[in-house]
């Protein structure tokens, strides 16, 4: 229900020694089961995964995977709409959902005891899924209604006019949420072959994190998400590669009612998908990038936001983030700034990426970058319902007995890694940039 | 339901120097979160100063007598700790997370922040540029616009009237001296409440603080007290009209303040809940809380109106505000409108069944205990319920109240208090001009 981008650290997985007992278990069906027991909550977290982002869709059926996801909440044959709602709040839990490109996601949270109670129902409405034709259209309205109100902010139109730049092929370029003529096309029966051929047991994870034993967990896994739809054909999408890009590739739009002008960055990062490079080699390149993004603008005391922001006043504010993806990864650098200084502050971001290619970082620095995002992660995992949407957003790329620990990881980076980075994937000469200023 | 007291209790001590201590010791995680309250905050502001609190926040951790920006920064992030300031209508907040070995070094800098800022002018002259910039920035969200609307008309001169930014007007005439004075009256260690959480023992964390703050002594002058302008009730519709691609509609009652300030209530040695507080509470959650709420079944699930509806109910010490609003296409604004008066008004003349009551308690119960899950929510809780002078008790009270409330008392506390609502509109002038004007 809502739209949803991965946090930019967390962006990939991480067992840490402290959480050691996370198991991964692959049930007959084929479904992937990961589990934690956390003795010191009552609080118990389950996150259902399923690859079926908006990547999945055929061209003209853009919007599709955010919409079923809405429509999964309808209900299936057995249980009217707005019964699953009720029987999950009615025990004091909390549901939502969302959509992104790679996956989209469903997540109760709720009294350990009560998963028996509400876990059966997020079982039937995601296997069984009826997409009522009754529903349709006036679900359709609702996400008419998400559609606009995405249009009246600035930062979600740029960074879809961002996202369009860089992915001119690839389905990472088009609006998650689709739009109004795309969204009218639809059809009860489309999404229904959308449905019945995606959510399988295959391209689905159920995470597990509370105070239940792994045993007890797949027990209550296999009980309810066993009999999955008969699956069927779906149409895809022949997705081409994504040509790198060889140049500045540049959108201005100017927007009404706009206080300040923004400035967004973009450069094409590894994916996990590579079948040239080991997946250790791709997490590492991955994480590297994470580094990065902290040394550039994280912090009062990171280059950019100490040039821009503390020292040169040319910026309101600047950050950056790696957002890991299945077929490439995103590095962004978003400024809101005055119109004025535009150019300026492109060009001196640019500098700064040319002296990263050239010159080491210091220890000092290195080092700084590797405390926060390890403290990041530790701030980031206190909660079953954090670890849970961690560990599935990592299942979407990898097993996590392959992956050692992330801090461990984060350590192992070097100065020359961050140097050998940056002349890969950052160019100042090899970027797509969009340019949002205030309509005169 | 959930057993939101699993963790340790909570130890309560107060300094030689009258700053609280409070410790929940946590040892789940190898963290440490705390919360350093001081009753400041916007409502302590005088009107042509507004916006005095968040500029303070943010200079406050700029300079000390020993220490620049830079190397402020440097000490926080070296460690990995997160440092942050925050000001809000009814206190002044300094939070700080780190790792458990870390946590000492970096108080001590909390602590260096808090007694002896300096205020430096160049970086006045910075957070006031950003400041400005931010209220500008503000109006580009639909939103925010007809919120703004809504609590300028509802708190007239009131403090509470304003964003906690201010105004260009008043951020532009804030001086280094106002800083420094405000800092010299509110920030003293007998208007201070600390509430920690994590792996530390309480009697180490309560050494810790007194190493640390032990030695701030008070000045002999007494606390700061207030006098506030009257809440006049007026309402009435207002539209704004901006081409927007979705129409705000907003209705807002006034609503009793947290602690009781009735006559009688003020006479008692200790500050106690208003007695309608949790009941407004339990009907803000069956309205216009959750998937399962009223405002999202009815508007949303059974008529397609809108994609974010919902209500909320503010805990504040003054008079607080009830608020019901949603996103619509521009053509259905008057449907939008009447939609949730409608909603509204059935509180008043139709009781809620046993099931929807008991739907409501477990929700709001629920949320309630997931909230308090990460240290730093948990020092969050019960260090604002010191600082709201109601207690960490409060925690236990406010469950018990809300287990406690009848069908009958939700029929007349909604009664009571939604009388006649003000009314913010905004989007396109074709669509709320007309709209207002029928109102």
């Amino acid at each position: 229900m809502i739209r949803f981008r991965n946090p930019v650290h967390l962006s990939s997985l991480l067992v840490t020694p402290e959480i050691a007992r996370v198991s991964l278990t692959v049930l007959d069906n084929g479904l992937t089961v990961i589990h934690q027991q956390t003795v010191a909550t009552s609080v118990a977290s389950v996150d259902v995964w399923v690859r079926a982002g908006a990547v999945r869709e055929p061209d003209d059926w853009c919007g599709m995977a955010h919409f079923l996801e809405h429509m999964i909440f309808k209900g299936s044959d057995r249980l009217p709409p707005g019964v699953f709602d009720r029987e999950v709040e009615f025990r004091g839990g909390v549901t939502n959902a969302a959509t992104s490109y790679d996956y989209a996601h469903y997540f109760i949270t709720t009294a350990v005891q009560y998963l028996d109670a509400t876990l059966p129902y997020l079982a039937e409405i995601l296997l069984n899924a009826a997409i009522p034709d009754n529903e349709f259209d006036r679900e359709r309205d609702v996400v008419l209604e998400e559609i606009r109100q995405s249009y009246d902010s600035p930062d979600c139109v740029a960074f879809q006019v961002l996202s369009e730049t860089v992915y001119q092929n690839h389905p990472y370029g088009r609006p998650i949420l689709g739009t109004e003529d795309h969204l009218l096309q639809l059809t009860p029966a489309a999404m229904r072959t959308f449905h019945r051929s995606y959510y399988q047991p295959e391209n689905m994870t159920v995470v597990v994190v509370g105070n239940l034993s792994q045993s007890e967990a797949i027990h209550l896994i296999e009980r309810h998400f066993h009999t999955f739809p008969e699956p069927v054909a779906c149409p895809y999408w022949a997705m081409d590669a994504e040509p790198p890009i060889t140049q500045i590739r540049r959108q201005e739009i100017a927007m009404p009612r706009l206080e300040q002008a923004r400035l967004l960055m973009a450069w094409l990062g590894p994916g996990l998908d590579s079948t040239l490079q080991s997946m250790d080699e791709q997490l590492h390149n991955a994480y590297g990038l994470d580094v990065l993004s902290v040394l550039l603008a994280e912090g009062r005391t990171s280059r950019l936001i100490w040039e821009l922001r503390e020292d040169r006043n040319l910026v309101q504010a600047v950050s950056s983030g790696f957002s890991l993806q299945r077929d490439s990864g995103l590095f962004t650098i978003n400024a809101w700034l005055d119109p004025d200084n535009l150019e300026r502050v492109e060009a001196i971001i640019c500098d700064r990426l040319s002296e990263l290619a050239t010159a080491p970082v210091t220890a000092a620095e290195l080092h700084r970058c590797q405390r926060l995002l390890c403290n990041d992660f530790a701030f980031s995992t206190e909660t079953p319902g954090q670890l849970a949407g961690l560990y599935g957003y990592y299942s979407l790329f990898a097993h996590p007995e392959l992956v050692t620990p992330y801090p461990q990881r984060i350590r192992a980076i070097q100065a020359d890694d961050l140097q050998r980075l940056t002349s890969q994937y950052l160019s100042p000469y090899h970027y797509a940039a969009t340019v949002v200023r205030p309509l005169e | 339901m959930l057993n939101s007291t699993l963790i340790q209790p909570i130890h309560r001590t107060t300094l030689s120097n009258g700053m609280v201590v409070l410790v929940t010791e946590n040892p789940t995680a190898d963290i440490i979160a705390a919360r350093i309250f001081i009753r400041a905050g916007s409502r302590w502001e005088d009107p042509t100063r507004a916006g005095l609190n968040h500029l303070l926040s943010a200079v406050l951790t700029k300079g000390t007598q020993t220490l620049s920006s830079l190397e402020i920064a440097e000490q926080v992030e070296s460690v990995g700790a997160s440092l942050s300031t925050d000001s809000t209508t009814d206190y002044f907040l300094l939070s700080l997370k780190s790792v458990s070995a870390d946590f000492a070094e970096v108080l001590e800098l909390a602590a260096e922040l808090l007694r002896s800022p300096t205020f430096p002018a160049a970086e006045l002259e910075l957070e006031r540029r950003l400041t400005l910039q931010a209220i500008r920035s503000q109006q580009e969200q639909p939103f925010t616009v007809a919120f703004d609307q809504l609590r300028s008309h509802m708190y007239g001169d009131h403090p509470y009237a304003l964003s906690g930014l201010g105004t260009e007007a008043t951020v532009t005439q804030i001086t280094r001296d106002d800083l420094l004075a405000f800092h010299q009256t509110h920030f003293r260690p007998d208007n201070v409440i600390i509430s920690l959480a994590g792996r530390i023992p309480p009697e180490t964390a309560i050494a810790l603080v007194e190493k640390v703050f032990g030695d701030w002594v008070p000045p002999a002058t007494s606390l700061p007290t207030l006098q506030l302008p009257e809440i006049v009730s007026t309402p009435s519709c207002r539209a704004i009209g901006q081409e927007t691609q979705q129409s705000i509609v907003m209705l807002g009652y006034l609503a009793p303040a947290i602690v009781d300030t009735s006559a009688t209530a003020q006479q008692a040695p200790t500050a106690s809940t208003h007695p309608n507080y949790a009941t407004l509470k339990l009907i803000n959650t069956h309205l216009g809380n959750g998937l399962s709420s009223r405002l999202f079944v009815e508007l949303r699930e059974k008529r397609g109106l809108a994609y974010e509806v919902s209500a909320f109910y503010t805990t504040r010490l003054d008079q607080a505000q009830f608020v019901a609003y949603m996103g619509t296409a521009p053509e259905n604004t008057a449907i939008a409108l009447e939609g949730l008066q409608t909603e509204i008004d059935r509180l008043r003349t139709v009781a809620l069944t046993d099931l929807e009551l008991q739907a409501a308690k477990n929700k709001i119960l629920g949320q309630y205990a997931l909230g308090k899950q990460t240290n730093a929510q948990i020092a969050q809780t019960y260090g604002w319920y010191e600082t709201l002078g109601l207690g960490a008790d409060f925690d236990v009270d406010f469950q018990a109240q809300i287990a406690a409330t009848t069908p009958a008392q939700i029929l007349s506390v909604a009664e009571e208090y939604f009388i006649r609502p003000y009314i913010s509109l905004v989007g396109p002038s074709s669509a709320v001009e007309e709209v207002a004007r029928i109102v």
